[in-house]
């Protein structure tokens, strides 16, 4: 619990976002069906800043966000909002995990599946607009809104993908991840032989004070 | 001149013989506009306190409950949910009216197995000892005319380890906040109470009962007398209202 933040406040805004993911999984009865698996799970999110500790718990028909939970966590993770953030729109979560600032205790593979579910959200606009403006019309604006949003959803990943093409391949502003990757691995081989030449080093010296003595 | 023992009603004082009769008379008259006057005096906030207090119970899957002065089932119908078909959740409250419309509420909600409803005063609470994981209290401690004995109950039915909550209004910790929520009780609540509910007696009493009930600190002294340890309070909403913990040791 954090002592600077109101928890009524807290508990509202933790009520909002449960209720708004929880409006979002009722359109979409495919994510809902997989959220359900991880019934028995309870991530605990600790955010340093700003400080807010979540604790998440997916059911069978809704998941419930609180405040307060003192029972068994599976999974724990501890980073700043923007860490968070991160990794729920990373296209590669394990990845931003192992090379990402989030301080993670417990089970992995259970957040990567909830990251998974939940970047992945299917939602069907048909439904609630058929029930609301009848078969013609909501069907049709389903349709429009079910293109905006797979629109939107391609459009950002290519946008993601040219901008980070043009940072890379042709402004040249920060190297290639994957080359990125290779220099840290040289880098780590560089500091073992560092190490092992160090200690090679040190037991030839004193093998040498040994013969002198 | 009478020698028995007075007490508050309000910011009257009276004999504390009379006191419950005057409060069930209040809770008679306002019991089937109750939800609705919540929602609108607090203009839903009770729905966040409340939500803060199950989170706090720390109630799992098979706990026993008792939500005393339980009203109209809101904690209740929370719990029965938490606790499932292994679980019991009771919902006492020494008003009759209050008992039937929240009774009402919850079995046409679907919620019924693990949940009964007693009729009962919180000073002489009719169970076992060490019956209850969890005991909760909202909004209805200052209602009841001895606290101490009141609290001394709770503890006896309470399992060891258990943990009593009580939700009630309280001291605002900021002079501004407190002075724009004076003004809120006693000029804005009555007129609410006779347009909706056509009773702004009772809206009187619910603004000057706040006002006479122990502060924060005091009633973290009232449990810890009363036997509870690692005793602690949340203010939520300025302090508007806060939300006290005791564990029975």
């Amino acid at each position: 619990m954090t002592a600077t933040i109101d928890p009524a406040l807290q508990t509202a805004a933790l009520a909002a976002l449960e209720t708004a993911i929880n409006q979002a999984l009722a359109l979409a009865p495919g994510s809902r069906e997989q959220l359900a698996r991880l019934g028995d799970c309870v991530f605990a999110l600790h955010c340093t800043a700003p400080p807010v500790d979540a604790f998440l718990m997916p059911g069978r028909d809704r998941v419930r966000l609180l405040g307060v939970y003192e029972g068994p966590v599976t999974t724990s993770v501890r980073g700043v909002a923007s860490d968070f953030a991160e990794l729920a729109t990373a296209r590669d979560p394990a990845a931003s995990l192992i090379n990402g600032r989030l301080e993670l205790h417990g089970d992995s593979a259970p957040l990567l599946e909830l990251q998974k579910i939940l970047a992945g959200l299917e939602v069907d606009w048909e439904a609630p607009l058929v029930d609301t403006l009848g078969d013609v019309a909501g069907h049709q604006l389903a349709q429009l809104l079910r293109g905006a949003w797979g629109w939107g959803r391609q459009a950002s990943s290519s946008l993601g993908r040219q901008l980070e093409e043009f940072i890379h391949e042709e402004a040249r502003l920060s190297p290639p991840r994957l080359e990125l990757e290779d220099f840290y691995k040289d880098v780590q081989a560089l500091g073992l032989r560092v190490d092992r030449l160090e200690s090679r080093t040190r037991r030839l010296r004193k093998r040498l004070q040994q013969l002198r003595a | 001149m009478s020698d028995k023992e007075r007490t508050h009603f309000g910011f009257k004082e009276v004999d504390k013989e009379a006191k419950a009769s005057m409060v069930a008379d209040v809770f008679h008259s306002v019991a089937s506009r109750y939800d609705l006057m919540n929602d609108l005096m607090s203009a839903g906030i009770h729905r966040i306190w409340k939500r803060f207090t199950i989170e706090l119970s720390g109630v799992r899957k098979g706990h026993s409950v008792l939500d005393i002065a339980g009203g109209t089932g809101d904690l209740a119908a929370r719990f029965a949910d938490i606790v499932g078909p292994e679980g019991a959740v009771v919902l006492a409250d020494i008003n009759e009216s209050m008992l039937k419309v929240g009774r009402d509420k919850l079995l046409d909600s679907g919620h019924l197995g693990n949940l009964e409803f007693v009729q009962a005063d919180a000073q002489y609470l009719p169970f076992p000892d060490d019956s209850f994981d969890c005991i909760t209290i909202a909004f209805g401690l200052r209602n009841v005319t001895d606290k101490d004995k009141a609290l001394r109950s709770m503890l006896r039915v309470l399992k060891p380890g258990g943990r009593l909550l009580v939700l009630e209004f309280s001291k605002p910790q900021n002079a501004l906040l407190s002075k724009a929520y004076d003004a809120y009780s006693f000029k804005v609540l009555p007129v609410m109470g006779r347009l909706v509910a056509n009773d702004s007696d009772s809206y009187q009493y619910l603004a000057e009962s706040i006002r006479v009930h122990p502060d924060q600190e005091t009633l973290k002294e009232m449990m810890e007398d009363a036997g509870f340890t690692r005793c602690e309070y949340h203010n939520m909403t300025g302090g508007v209202v806060a939300l006290h913990k005791g564990i029975k040791a």
